[in-house]
């Protein structure tokens, strides 16, 4: 390892462009870095971001058509299935959200579908006004009265008190809209923008450092998936669950009516480990970790199997929490910070150190 | 005995350094949202409380978290016109829209600013709470305008023109109307701190050198301070500092009051009456000085492939055209001692804060105090090698008409004719260069 390292060095001082210096030097598995480098970023590809998101359409879509037979028989069942659907729907996106780079970040689907708190006095308003609440309507509407959060309002009520029986025509016409316009002007744009022309970002991503017009280099793109992984351990430890703690303020979770805030949470740091692990038998970043720093990766791995698992200490919903067991949410915000920060430092410095090209 | 303390030489600093202490190493899509290195925890803390405010969506009142939108606005939160605490988009009537149109009517106020327009105020809100109507909406009709080079080589340029539509009352039979696209936020707490006898050092009055280039500081009136004062910020240089910047940002572009600016933008309009319910200030004191102190302490993200042959090149070619007569490279902020990051450090902003004739293709023909309607602030340069990034598609200049960094140097004129001729005369490759060069800022 010491050996690669002066290879590396080498190539700095010489001043010249990094992949014209070969590292023919394997690590233990055999493959040489470089190779393993792009391996990486192939399985992070194919293995996770495009199934995901293909996830995603598909959560979507039952969600869409929950809410169409809910609209045309709302019963208490079919509303229990709407609901059933958000949440799974809720899984997939949170999940999205370990990798919150690219088209979902440039095109706007993030905030079009995810703003939160809801914007109540202006739901009522426009529930009482003559718009004629169309899908087209609904994409024209500030971010804050579109996407996942307006419709769990609608679907769970305050405090999930919600029944088939207590929804308004308007109400159901908004709720149709809202999930046409989560699925159609939002999820499946943000599919296709990875997976087919014009913007093709998986290949983008495929091709950084040997032509991608997004990253130069290939230690670009891993800058910028580890820097997705280190925003949301920072934005789930130090924003979504420490604000409302602090405040002690209920009222600003991120899922308030739907009583799903702590499995966003813990969806976030499952999305990030997808990342860092790999899917569906694909390689991830702990492949590239583990080849040339094993302890590191241990490390990272305890960290972030750590985090995860101590959302569990907390047994009641998050809005309740912030009040009754205010030791286990500080737990698991102090898990989160140190994931963040062992992310920030360890693992950046990782990448700048041997992702050289 | 007493040897006064001298500056560094030149070659004691490290180029890639833009912001001094305030630079970040950082080349991502989030490289703008970096907090300044060494903050106390507290520091740290009340950053990231501007962090979050500056993402928060306001609602209409009343609501119990964070009320106060509207009646008119332009959007609903900071972010949504700063992407990513960089530029906007320039389009106008959308969630993500980041351009604005201030308008106003020809002659000046008591304090010879704009001449607000009855009814509309000096910004038109495009946005409304439901209720309400917009103000009016902006329509942008772009023309083709093909340049071409020494050797041959075309290049086409849009040319924006704009329009109101749908105006909620009658609009007066003239008006003036200026259009704006949010700018990037890093290194504003930098360029706070440029002392004003710096800023006025740059201007050139009459030309006496006769490199085409003079300049003008623009003083204006501080609505905070009730005094006449130099204007840093804005695209006209029109306000002195960044806590007049955001809190007319809050009133003006999201309709909420605060400590600084107390009157709602729709203030004495028929549509004040559509919200009620919020206490004013609709923005707490404290989280008001929460997003200053955010985007005081946002660092400049350091600069890339400095010791690249062609971007050497471009920096050399960037200097002997003279884009550097405004673009400034060098200058030195001073002394704050609440704020160690930001005092006495050699930056690197490409500005020099001054307002210079732009020509009459950018003219916008609305003075701004003592900007004319051809004068606009030297943009600072540092940064915008990331703008794609940081935007997801980049746009420059005012109002974002340019898709490209070349776009953005032809539409150089007026004071910057001569830099712009030299530009059209380069050889391909010292055009490249000289565009790798601002890239790599």
């Amino acid at each position: 390892m010491k050996k690669n390292r002066t290879v590396i060095i080498a190539c700095l001082l010489s001043g010249t462009l990094f992949y014209a210096c070969h590292k023919a030097e394997t690590n233990p598995s055999g493959i040489d870095f470089p190779t393993l480098e792009q391996e990486v970023v192939n399985d992070f590809v194919s293995n996770v971001a495009l199934p995901q998101y293909n996830n995603l359409t598909l959560a979507a879509g039952g969600l869409n058509a929950a809410i169409v037979t809910l609209n045309t028989t709302p019963t208490d069942v079919n509303l229990a299935a709407a609901q059933a659907s958000w949440k799974t729907l809720r899984r997939t996106w949170e999940q999205c959200e370990g990798f919150l780079f690219g088209p979902v970040e440039d095109n706007d689907y993030d905030p079009n579908t995810d703003t939160w708190p809801t914007d109540y006095t202006q739901m009522d308003s426009l529930l009482a006004s003559s718009n004629t609440l169309e899908p087209t309507d609904i994409q024209n509407l500030p971010q804050s009265l579109r996407g996942y959060h307006p419709i769990e309002y609608t679907i769970f009520g305050v405090g999930g008190s919600r029944t088939a029986a207590s929804l308004t025509a308007r109400e159901k016409k908004y709720m149709v809209s809202l999930a046409s316009d989560v699925l159609n002007n939002n999820v499946q744009p943000l599919y296709d923008d990875w997976a087919s022309a014009p913007v093709h970002y998986d290949n983008q991503v495929l091709t950084a450092g040997k032509g991608s017009t997004k990253f130069n280099t290939r230690q670009e793109l891993y800058l910028a998936i580890v820097g997705a992984m280190t925003d949301i351990s920072e934005e789930v430890g130090n924003g979504k669950m420490f604000e409302p703690f602090t405040a002690k303020d209920s009222t600003i979770t991120e899922s308030p009516y739907s009583g799903n805030t702590l499995s966003d949470f813990k969806d976030n740091i499952v999305g990030l480990q997808n990342v860092y692990l790999g899917l569906n038998g694909g390689k991830g970043i702990k492949d590239l970790v583990a080849a040339k720093n094993k302890s590191l990766d241990n490390q990272i791995q305890a960290q972030i199997t750590s985090a995860i698992s101590s959302f569990s200490n907390i047994t009641l919903r998050y809005e309740q929490a912030i009040y009754d067991q205010r030791t286990q949410v500080q737990q698991t915000m102090t898990q989160l910070n140190t994931l963040r920060d062992l992310l920030d430092d360890e693992l950046k410095n990782f990448i700048t150190t041997y992702i050289k090209d | 005995m007493c040897h006064k303390a001298e500056i560094f030489p030149e070659t004691g600093y490290d180029e890639r350094l833009s912001g001094g202490a305030a630079t970040v190493f950082d080349a991502t899509s989030h490289a703008f949202t970096n907090a300044v290195d060494g903050l106390s925890a507290r520091d740290e803390r009340v950053h990231e409380i501007g962090d979050q405010t500056f993402e928060q969506i306001f609602v209409a009142p009343p609501a119990t978290v964070f009320p106060g939108l509207g009646p008119v606005f332009n959007n609903i939160s900071c972010i949504n016109c700063h992407r990513n605490d960089g530029g906007g988009l320039p389009t106008a009537g959308f969630s993500n829209s980041g351009l604005l149109m201030r308008i106003s009517l020809s002659g000046t106020d008591e304090f010879g600013g704009p001449l607000a327009v009855p009814g509309f105020g000096g910004q038109i809100q495009d946005h409304a709470v439901l209720g309400a109507q917009p103000e009016a909406n902006v329509r942008i009709v772009y023309t083709d305008v093909p340049i071409s080079y020494a050797d041959g080589t075309i290049v086409h340029l849009r040319k924006p023109e704009y329009s109101l539509v749908n105006p909620y009352i009658a609009l007066p039979g003239s008006y003036l109307l200026s259009p704006r696209l949010a700018p990037p936020l890093i290194g504003m707490g930098l360029l706070e701190k440029i002392p004003e006898r710096t800023v006025v050092s740059f201007i050139d009055a009459g030309d006496k050198n006769q490199d085409g280039i003079s300049g003008k500081a623009n003083f204006i009136h501080n609505p905070f301070t009730n005094a006449t004062e130099l204007g840093r910020f804005g695209l006209k240089a029109n306000t002195p500092s960044l806590l007049v910047q955001i809190a007319t940002a809050y009133q003006q572009d999201m309709g909420v009051t605060s400590y600084v600016q107390t009157k709602e933008s729709a203030d004495g309009q028929a549509q004040m009456s559509t919200v009620h319910g919020d206490a004013q200030p609709e923005l707490v004191d404290s989280i008001l000085n929460d997003v200053n102190f955010y985007v005081r302490t946002l660092a400049v993200p350091a600069r890339r492939n400095i010791s690249d042959a062609n971007v050497q090149q471009g920096a050399t070619v960037f200097s002997q055209i003279n884009c550097s007569g405004c673009h400034r490279p060098n200058m030195q902020t001073g002394i704050d001692q609440t704020l160690p990051q930001v005092s006495n450090q050699r930056i690197h902003p490409y500005t020099d804060l001054l307002v210079h004739d732009m020509g009459d293709g950018l003219a916008d023909n609305r003075p701004d105090y003592l900007a004319n309607g051809r004068e606009w602030r030297t943009q600072p340069l540092w940064g915008v090698g990331l703008l794609e990034k940081t935007t997801g598609t980049a746009y420059y200049l005012h109002d974002g008409r340019a898709r490209t960094l070349e776009e953005a140097v032809l539409w150089h004129d007026g004071e910057a004719a001569k830099a712009r001729q030299q530009f059209l005369q380069l050889s391909k490759g010292d055009r490249e260069n000289l565009l790798s060069f601002l890239k790599s800022l």
